[in-house]
């Protein structure tokens, strides 16, 4: 080995040494940033505690920490020097014998301390115009990285690098995001050939090659025990962010920290800056769209999905609200690559919700990949509803007029979520992925609920007619009444939140004769009560044992002459019903009817948003 | 060597402490910083020269027990400790001075037992003011090899004039026994904690004042006084 020492091997050596260093100092900031995240956390917690009551308006004599009401005289309170609030006398924190704090004032100093920021301040002062807390050794792992995409040439490249590595990586400059994966690439090439040699499971070692370069965590751990050989593959596949993302994102946090007055705490809670507070079926906000035209049915590019977002989710359970904070996102894809040109803003779907009415947005960052929202998103929802729901986040860049470019999304299933549990409510950051081929597999679309109640009316003199069906030859014509009392959770088609609905029925007989209804209009209702009777006479048991009801609900248009659907429902026989639970539910809920003549049954029929399903 | 180095790391991978406070060894090659850095660390002595690439950093935790203003003891506070090595080599000067501006204090050594070294402060210094977070940024000097007296160059007293003229505390370390290494760092971190506290109640300050008008700041004064806490 001595013999083949040369300059350049010693040189590449050196890096090498280098890079490991820079490697676990990332990791040093890595450690120091989430204890920072954990620490605004907090004090995040401590501004939610004193706006609990999230709706109610701001009362002038309580103490703006613990709402504790003030006296006029008594306990009157003080106001804070930092925030300008007024606050009880438990709320505060003597710093001086003659200077006290808020609570919150005095904690959002204090995370400025312990983050060091006094530092940050000082140096800003001698280098203004450099990155406020970038460090060198982040901005040398930067320079590294484009340096071993030029000039390192890995030795043993594993098979799929090949193409990568060939002659035309100038050429590949064009396209960033496969650029950034060459760099990566080479990046944990240089660093790692070593290691690839030695190891004996290359597929092992397949993994690391095309991670992220901010995986050295595990890295990390690996060099604690290069002569294991047994890796944890798995354990490397979380994805964390990479070292740019990680600076911008400790920048803009620090920024906003600082930025952010202590007068502007309320905010967070009783007023969110995307006032996208959604109660009772009603919307306040100008960031309501009717219905996302564009991006919901597929008319929209996608960029190459990169990047992440984060956020944090609550349930209030008091107030049944449902809080998404958005915090941001960082390495974006270019929603338009060749004009580099990002407007992100943010999305959230409750599915199986997609209605406009479930639909929240955050602002658009103008021209940025790396957006900084800090906005909170509610929705209004008993929380025995929400283990039903999939929050669905999705990330879209604005273009001019109405051009969409999707630039991917987190689905979260609130199953599985611990609403309990505080821990659940920290930020987390979330990598975006692309949306699934078919957006909702076997997730049914819902649009409501509809309440009907039917029954089968037989004659008298049958009434003890027990169905079965070699005998009902001689069974008289019976009559299908099904009353429509009203629906609930209809999309919102208006801002002002009214429809102007009615409900069609459809029986679709056995012959494929279709015999239809109609309900009476019902004007500016949200949650209309029609309480309508659907007669369908002249049917016998026999035949409706084969047929399907179809009840459809629409807006009536005032304008045009096609009305709007809002959502079906099907009561009936076996059909061709895309989700097999539901076919067997309506199946029994029609035999419950044929099987219990002259008996009104109650049904909560879900809505389904697919109008091509039903007949009307 | 490096087993115990990574267990080491291990117990420090949490987030679990109040101040990250990062430190800086400068000074001519072969002076004793890697040594004095592992033995402050690790509390072992490699007597083994192994120069070191360009930049290499030991980290340690400490619980630093701060004073209230008359003396009396304060909170403790869990500090974690960055310690960057440099290497002494002009070769790689430009890629360790570049890492001057991230420490908040620094560890400027030289050799007890070399002239040349000790000669070199001054250079070291100005490589500081140009290159620190700040013109005045908190050193402490240290003497090191205080343990090789039959080899000894530079006297007490010389090293101490100088550290006065820059009015910075001078201690003679020996990484070998551990003599005064501890007592340097220790410094090193109380006048960082000092500085930080100084800044940090400037800040209060003027964040009170840009929070309230001036003018509502005196007249809200008495009712402070009635502070109930």
């Amino acid at each position: 080995m001595a013999c083949e020492f040369n300059l350049n091997f010693l040189k590449e050596l050196e890096r090498e040494a280098v890079l490991e260093v820079l490697y676990r100092d990332q990791m040093v900031r890595k450690t120091e940033e989430e204890r920072i995240r954990k620490l605004k956390l907090q004090l995040q917690q401590l501004r939610w505690k004193g706006a609990r009551n999230v709706s109610h308006e701001y009362q002038e004599r309580s103490c703006a920490r613990c709402q504790k009401s003030l006296g006029l005289l008594m306990n009157r309170g003080a106001v804070c020097n930092g925030c300008s609030h007024r606050v009880c006398s438990e709320c505060r924190v003597c710093l001086n014998p003659c200077l006290w704090k808020c609570t919150v004032c005095y904690a959002h100093g204090d995370v400025k301390v312990k983050a060091g920021e006094w530092f940050f301040e000082e140096r800003a002062k001698k280098y203004p115009g450099e990155g406020r807390h970038e460090t060198v050794g982040a901005k040398l792992l930067k320079s590294y990285q484009k340096l071993s995409k030029i000039s390192v040439v890995p030795p043993t490249p594993p098979p799929f690098t090949e193409a990568a590595a060939g002659s035309n990586v100038t050429e590949l400059r064009q396209s960033k995001s496969f650029n950034k994966s060459v760099e990566n690439l080479f990046l944990s090439l240089t660093t790692h050939i070593k290691k690839i040699s030695k190891s004996q499971n290359d597929m092992a070692d397949r993994r690391l090659l095309t991670t992220d370069y901010g995986q050295n965590v595990e890295r990390r751990k690996q060099r604690r025990s290069q002569s294991d050989t047994a890796i944890n593959i798995t354990s490397r596949m979380k994805s964390t962010p990479s070292l740019q993302q990680l600076i911008t994102g400790a920048q803009n946090d620090h920024e906003i920290l600082t930025k952010r007055n202590c007068k502007e705490e309320e905010d967070i809670t009783t007023s969110p800056t995307s006032d996208a507070v959604f109660c009772d079926g009603r919307k306040h906000g100008s960031l309501y769209s009717l219905n996302s035209t564009c991006t919901e049915s597929g008319n929209f590019d996608k960029a190459n999905i990169t990047g992440e977002i984060e956020f944090a989710i609550r349930y209030i359970f008091k107030a049944c609200i449902l809080e998404i904070c958005i915090k941001g996102c960082k390495n974006l894809a270019y929603g338009e690559e060749k004009k580099k040109k990002c407007n992100p803003y943010v999305k959230v779907y409750l599915l199986p919700d997609k209605s406009p009415r479930s639909k929240r947005k955050t602002a658009v960052k103008k021209s940025t990949v790396d957006p900084e929202f800090d906005e909170t998103l509610k929705y209004k929802i008993e929380y025995s509803q929400l283990e039903s729901r999939q929050l669905q986040i999705s990330v879209w860049h604005a273009g001019a007029l109405k051009y969409r470019v999707f630039l991917g999304e987190v689905v979260i299933p609130l199953a599985a979520w611990n609403f309990k549990d505080n821990s659940m409510q920290l930020f987390n950051w979330y990598q975006l992925k692309a949306k699934l081929e078919k957006p909702e597999g076997d997730l049914i679309q819902y649009s409501g609920e509809l309440l009907v109640s039917a029954r089968l009316s037989v004659p008298a003199q049958y009434k003890n007619f027990q169905f079965e069906g070699k005998k009902d030859q001689g069974v008289p014509n019976c009559q299908l009444q099904v009353m429509i009392f009203g629906a609930k959770n209809l999309p919102m088609l208006r801002c002002a939140g009214m429809l102007n609905s009615f409900v069609k029925g459809c029986l679709i007989l056995p012959d494929q004769a279709e015999v239809k209804r109609k309900s009476p209009v019902l004007k500016k209702e949200a949650c209309p009560q029609w309480k309508h009777l659907f007669v369908f006479d002249g049917v016998t048991p026999a035949e409706l044992q084969q047929s399907c009801l179809h009840l459809t609900v629409w807006d009536q248009s005032a304008f045009s002459s096609s009305d709007q659907f809002l959502g079906g429902a099907k009561l009936g026989a076996k059909e061709s019903f895309g989700c097999t639970d539901l076919v067997s539910q309506s199946v029994l809920q029609w035999q419950e009817v044929l099987h219990s003549p002259n008996k009104w049954m109650d049904f909560t029929l879900l809505l389904h948003s697919h109008k091509e399903n039903f007949k009307s | 060597m490096s087993r115990a180095r990574f267990l080491k790391i291990s117990t420090m991978t949490d987030g679990d402490y109040d101040y990250l406070i990062k430190l800086l060894a400068l000074g001519d090659s072969g002076v004793g910083k890697t040594t004095f850095l592992y033995r402050y660390t690790d509390n072992k002595f490699n007597p083994k020269f192994i120069t070191t690439v360009g930049i290499d950093f030991r980290e340690k935790r400490v619980v630093y027990n701060s004073r209230g203003p008359n003396g009396s003891p304060g909170k403790a506070f869990k500090v974690h400790l960055q310690l960057w090595d440099t290497a002494g080599q002009e070769r790689f000067r430009s890629l360790t001075t570049a890492f001057f501006r991230d420490a908040m204090g620094f560890l400027l050594m030289f050799d007890l037992t070399s002239q040349q070294s000790f000669l070199n402060v001054r250079n070291w210094m100005s490589q500081l003011q140009a290159n620190a977070y700040c013109e005045n940024p908190d050193i402490v000097l240290i003497g090191n090899k205080a343990d090789l007296s039959d080899q000894r160059e530079v006297n007490e007293r010389q090293a101490k004039d100088l550290a006065d003229k820059y009015g910075i505390p001078y201690f003679e370390t020996s990484a070998a026994t551990g003599q005064n290494v501890e007592k340097a760092v220790d410094t090193l971190l109380d006048l960082i904690m000092k500085r930080m506290e100084q800044c940090v109640d400037k800040t209060q300050v003027s964040d009170t004042a840009n929070g309230g008008s001036s003018g509502k700041l005196d007249s809200a004064k008495p009712e402070e006084k009635k502070c109930a806490c």
